[in-house]
């Protein structure tokens, strides 16, 4: 296998948690704890987790909007990790990012020919003229009309606004492109679009996804691996197939479990989890998700599991973990 | 023509249907403009004057010695006496005076004897004289138009000094802002007033009125600022963690680039509901300072020192304090009409009782 193009080593994100003015940090909050991951050139990797595991935190940390605590981003070998603006800049062209809601994450002042015009005026790209005709190229290859340059983004419905979101991403023609729930915010008719515009843009043009979502069947649809992610670490990462049709950690059967079958005859055999997500600033003891497990045992509030082998390229972390 | 953003036309649109806003904005901007061109409408020069075959403009021009008109004096001419004599000699020699021929500064007493007088047509004292027999109406326009700048150049300052330091106090945060934070508090608790009197007790006697016009500016930007560090700190912290702030950083968009193509786009447009009310809280301070005595110098024409004399003479000479007022009160509505329109139209709620 060619060497891969991210790699993530032991990810730490920790928020201090500050209570007064003159106060030092009382506590942490542990959003992103010890993450190893990779991306493959062309590949796209889901991230699946319920709202408040710190999936966008590491979104947020791999295209370096924060400074992490611990670990190293090594994008084709270089750590990002601990890196300047400067330093920074030339890879900012390679990493980039769609957000959730495409209304908060284009400036409402800008029209949106300025808007995909920016990349290539921070990056001193070309000039005026050859701008222009790379923002007009850029609105073509994400189905918008040309005429579209010269209107503001509240002008335009929820889902042509997800696309010049991605116009926006691909103008510096990235290899990695950080999907932090791009379709989330969308009508489920306007989420296929979205989605089959991303995949035939990775096929285009090469891309690596990490496709952040906290919905299976999207990230099934388009992923090709999928890491599993609870309370700031990853649970489970396998092929998407195998995580589909063999989830080991209890956690993941559950969230499979969840998935609605567009069947009135299926018969839903849903694993119900107790209570809530523990809070990232005081995770549990030993495994994190011993509070609401069906299969905890007494073990699992002081020991740690670690994510092991249990088939090949699927790794899981639990005491007891077994196929369903 | 000017290519406003969409949004920005709604606005104006919405502005233009709130009836006492936009016609206050008309009857001001009217004023403005005619306050601009005061000299030709206040004046004790004349517009035009036709001497031996030559037309002098002396409206803006510099001074004609009475020896120029055949007068026997070399000091300013007299223009309203110019007139009187070209009339009673019949020559075809003219003068064109403006509607009111008074300046705000000379005495113009009949008998040599300095009192109020009441308005008089006849003289052209339309609002009458003050206690030192000075027409009114010209010491209210000149006043007006010198509170009037005095009250923009303040709310520029303020805002240019409110908005670069609450906007780096947002942008930057930490050390920074608290640091900040604890000398606004400091600094926006010494008293104003005693401080604008210790700074006019000791200017020098002959620093010159221009100059002590700018150092009153000074002292009231200096203690004015803070406010508008508030709504600037806590809008660009809420700006910054906007979406497309993020999006600006991933493309790699510099600090300064974020603050001035970015946030403070955003950020200004909310400010611009306040300009009116800082500009009316300005007029406001200026006349209240003149009317104590520590506003502008002697003998600068303002509202205050009228208001000030009106209240002196409240008896005697009614139409000082009646024509001060008048104006006082015509300018504050008419600006703070204009400050409810502009900030019911920038109003996201569209629903409204004020129209």
């Amino acid at each position: 296998m060619s060497a891969p193009l991210l790699e993530v080593r032991d990810l730490k994100m920790h928020f201090p948690v500050k209570s007064g003015f003159f106060s030092r940090a009382k506590a942490r909050n542990f959003a992103v704890d010890g993450v190893n991951l990779t991306i493959n050139p062309g590949e796209t990797l889901g991230l699946v987790g319920e709202s408040g595991c710190g999936k966008s935190t590491l979104g947020r940390c791999i295209s370096r909007l924060y400074e992490p605590t611990a670990g190293e981003i090594l994008f084709k070998g270089a750590n990002l990790a601990g890196m300047r603006h400067r330093q920074l800049l030339p890879y900012r062209q390679n990493i980039q990012m769609i957000f959730q809601d495409p209304m908060e994450s284009l400036n409402a002042r800008h029209t949106v020919g300025e808007i995909l015009e920016e990349p290539f005026l921070i990056h001193g790209i070309g000039n005026a003229q050859t701008r222009r005709q790379a923002v007009s190229k850029l609105l073509d290859t994400v189905g918008l009309p040309g005429r579209s340059a010269s209107r503001y983004p509240f002008e335009f419905s929820g889902g042509q606004r997800q696309r010049i979101g991605i116009a926006r991403a691909i103008a510096l023609k990235p290899e990695l492109i950080i999907c932090d729930e791009p379709v989330s915010a969308l009508d489920v008719s306007i989420q296929s679009q979205i989605l089959n515009l991303l995949m035939d843009l990775q096929k285009e043009f090469n891309l690596a996804y990490l496709f952040i979502a906290h919905d299976l069947a999207v990230v099934k649809h388009i992923s090709d691996r999928v890491a599993i992610m609870y309370l700031g670490k990853i649970v489970e990462q396998a092929s998407s197939d195998d995580m589909y049709h063999r989830p080991f950690h209890p956690y993941t059967q559950s969230l499979i479990s969840a998935i609605p079958i567009p069947d009135p005859h299926h018969t839903a055999t849903r694993i119900l989890l107790k209570g809530d997500v523990p809070s990232p600033i005081s995770p549990p003891s030993g495994c994190a998700f011993h509070t609401r497990c069906p299969k905890a045992q007494a073990s699992c509030q002081h020991d740690a599991p670690i994510l092991k082998t249990l088939a090949p390229e699927h790794i899981a972390a639990c005491h007891f973990a077994a196929a369903p | 023509m000017f290519n406003f953003n969409p949004q920005t036309q709604k606005k104006l649109a919405r502005f233009r249907k709130i009836k006492l806003g936009y016609y206050s904005f008309i009857v001001l901007s009217v004023m403005l403009a005619l306050l601009a061109i005061a000299e030709l409408l206040v004046n004790s020069r004349a517009l035009v004057v036709q001497y031996e075959g030559t037309l002098y403009f002396p409206t803006y021009t510099d001074f004609h010695p009475g020896t120029d008109f055949g007068l026997d004096y070399a000091y300013e001419t007299n223009y309203r006496d110019l007139a009187a004599q070209f009339d009673k000699t019949a020559s075809s020699n003219w003068v064109i005076m403006p509607l009111v021929p008074y300046n705000a500064y000379e005495n113009d007493a009949t008998d040599s004897i300095m009192r109020p007088e009441a308005p008089n047509a006849a003289r052209q004292h339309y609002l009458g004289t003050d206690t030192t027999s000075r027409d009114i109406l010209a010491r209210l326009v000149y006043g007006t138009r010198t509170a009037l700048l005095f009250a923009f150049a303040f709310m520029v300052s303020v805002y240019l000094i409110g908005i670069m330091i609450g906007c780096a106090m947002g942008y930057f945060g930490g050390l920074f802002d608290l640091g900040f934070q604890r000398i606004i508090e400091i600094w926006s608790n010494i008293p104003f007033l005693y401080m604008v009197i210790i700074v006019f007790s000791v200017i020098p006697a002959e620093a010159s009125i221009p100059a002590r016009i700018t150092l009153l500016l000074l002292v009231m930007v200096l203690f004015s600022w803070t406010s508008m560090t508030y709504y600037m700190r806590t809008e660009t912290y809420k700006e910054k963690s906007r979406d497309y702030v993020a999006a600006a950083r991933i493309i790699g968009a510099s600090t300064q680039r974020i603050i001035f193509t970015h946030i403070l786009p955003n950020v200004l447009s909310t400010l611009v509901t306040f300009m009116p009310f800082t500009i009316v809280s300005a007029i406001a301070a200026i006349t209240a300072l003149d009317f104590l005595g520590f506003g502008l110098p002697v003998p600068t024409p303002s509202l205050g020192e009228l208001l000030k004399q009106g209240t002196a003479n409240l008896r005697t000479a009614p139409w000082i304090v009646t024509a001060a007022f008048g104006t006082l009160v015509l300018i504050l509505s008419l600006v703070t009409f204009i400050g409810e329109a502009i900030r019911e139209s920038f109003d996201p709620k569209q629903f409204t009782l004020y129209r």
